[in-house]
């Protein structure tokens, strides 16, 4: 029976040449991996956390300062949040670099999509539960950007606020999302992400027809695959394990509305908008530009008949795009000191 | 729509039938749900006054900025007497705004947006002044309506309100 179930997932034998770790980079097995370890150590820190203001900080130190293994669980569970972001990303990339988003297998692009959407959201909904001044304000600002979006923009803020203002509304808000909406999210669009990888044959092996039925001579036994995925599963494991032993997450002081600190930043992964902010028309920063990059990436594989590497200006375009949001999210996060002055990192 | 009597016809007739059917069910549900997160919500349309008090005009000396604690505000009284009650919300991404008292303007800490004395931009990316709130004076007393936010792109004259004239 569980055989049968896993069956849709995985296949008994796997083709040789999708063998090749540079062909994936094994990108999207390790966000697989690292939204597991998120579920497990989300999981024990929701026994521990508290959804109320005031309380919400204490038991994060509480968590960090009383609770056996509780520092570490917290610190992984930071960081590994953050790595997905990386991973995900990268993981998009490669995708697209190697014309894995064409037919047969543009539906599956769509769900990925779903899946990067409800990562960003795992990680904005989780950024504000600590409750300390670097949460409440990245979250301040980061809703604060919503209100130049022309006509719905105050109506959607308070949506996602909760209310007027960053509040114990919004805490319970982002409490309730990030702890029901994005792990029953995540695991549905996992499930079906990984069946149409399935349905497909498997990861695109680029130059290869697709056949009917596997040539036995070219596949080898599934446990291949398996061998080298827990080996990848480990070492990943291993360097977050020691990333988090040696580097704690940060705790500022307690949330205080009425004092903003020096250096005020939205989440990292929206400082490219909001460094945009500071250049261009706020509508385009946070309306035009967002739904432009949307629409792209949806309509993305529907421009092509069959598969084979994107077009030569596609290409151009996406990596043109990510090339200048890179920039301006590096720039928002390294050379922007207090009061936004530009400075060295160093 | 029926115009055929082919079965295969009739049946996809029903279907599309429960598909609309399901449709309608589905946005029935998704209202619900939307009307069940936001109506027991404190809203910001729905008006109430909540006064403030501030203190007695004597109080606020002629060309002051006054914190207001309280309303997370700031009571300006320009040197001809007129009072001004001015929000502590950056209009550019809503941080907290620092009165710097002896540059005599508002620094914004996360942008460096900078306003003068009475909310009106210095130095961007604020789009507009900033917010007022409403003010009546009664006995010599400055009353302060905290949830009622004016919004304004700059300063005008017409925001002043001076106390009566002294009999």
């Amino acid at each position: 029976m569980s055989s049968n179930l896993l069956l849709h997932f995985r296949p008994r034998r796997v083709p040789e040449d999708a063998l090749r770790f540079t062909l994936t980079w094994g990108l999207g097995g390790m966000a697989a991996l690292m939204v597991v370890q998120q579920l497990v150590t989300g999981l024990l820190l929701g026994f521990l956390y508290e959804p109320l203001p005031v309380l919400a900080f204490e038991s994060v130190q509480h968590i960090q300062n009383n609770v056996f293994l509780g520092r570490l669980v917290r610190n992984m569970h930071h960081w590994t949040g953050h790595v997905l972001i990386v991973v995900v990303f990268l993981h998009l990339l490669r995708v697209f670099l190697n014309g894995a988003f064409c037919p047969p297998r543009q539906r599956n692009w769509l769900v990925g999509l779903g899946l990067a959407v409800t990562v960003l959201m795992a990680n904005f909904s989780g950024y504000l539960l600590p409750w300390d001044q670097l949460s409440y304000w990245a979250v301040t600002i980061a809703t604060s950007m919503l209100e130049y979006v022309p006509l719905i923009g105050t109506f959607l803020q308070e949506i996602i606020r909760g209310g007027v203002e960053v509040e114990a509304a919004t805490l319970q808000l982002f409490y309730s999302i990030h702890t029901t909406i994005v792990p029953v999210s995540l695991l549905l669009l996992m499930a079906y992400h990984f069946w149409f990888v399935r349905r497909a044959d498997g990861v695109l092996v680029a130059g290869r027809e697709r056949t009917a039925f596997m040539d036995k001579q070219k596949s080898v036994p599934a446990s291949e695959l398996l061998v080298r995925e827990v080996a990848l599963a480990a070492v990943v494991t291993c360097f977050l394990l020691l990333f988090s032993m040696f580097v704690d997450a940060p705790l500022g002081d307690m949330a205080n509305p009425q004092l903003t600190p020096e250096t005020v930043k939205a989440p990292w992964y929206f400082l490219g908008a909001q460094e945009l902010l500071l250049h261009v028309h706020p509508v385009i920063a946070v309306c035009v530009l967002p739904l432009f990059i949307a629409l792209f990436l949806i309509f993305l594989p529907f421009g092509k008949k069959k598969a084979g590497k994107p077009g030569a200006l596609v290409k151009t375009l996406f990596i043109a795009g990510v090339i200048f949001l890179l920039g301006l999210t590096v720039t928002g996060i390294w050379f922007r000191g207090p009061g936004m002055k530009l400075v060295w990192p160093w | 729509m029926v115009e055929t009597s082919s079965p295969s016809s009739r049946r996809r007739f029903l279907s599309r039938i429960w598909i609309g059917l399901g449709i309608v069910a589905l946005l029935q549900f998704s209202a619900g749900a939307v009307a069940f997160l936001t109506s027991g919500r404190k809203r910001a349309d729905k008006y109430t006054p909540r006064l403030l008090e501030a203190g007695a005009i004597g109080d606020f000396p002629l060309g002051s900025v006054t914190l207001i604690g309280k309303g997370h505000l700031y009571l300006t009284r320009l040197d001809d007497g007129g009072f001004l009650a001015i929000s502590r919300k950056c209009t550019h991404l809503g941080c907290a705004v620092p009165w710097i008292a002896e540059r005599k303007q508002f620094e914004c800490p996360c942008h460096a947006s900078i306003f003068d004395m009475t909310g009106n931009v210095i130095k961007a990316p604020a789009p507009r002044a900033l917010d007022l709130f409403s003010i009546t004076i009664e006995h010599d007393t400055v009353i302060i309506d905290i949830n009622k936010r004016i919004k304004r792109s700059t300063f005008t004259a017409e925001q002043l309100i001076y106390p009566q004239e002294l009999g």
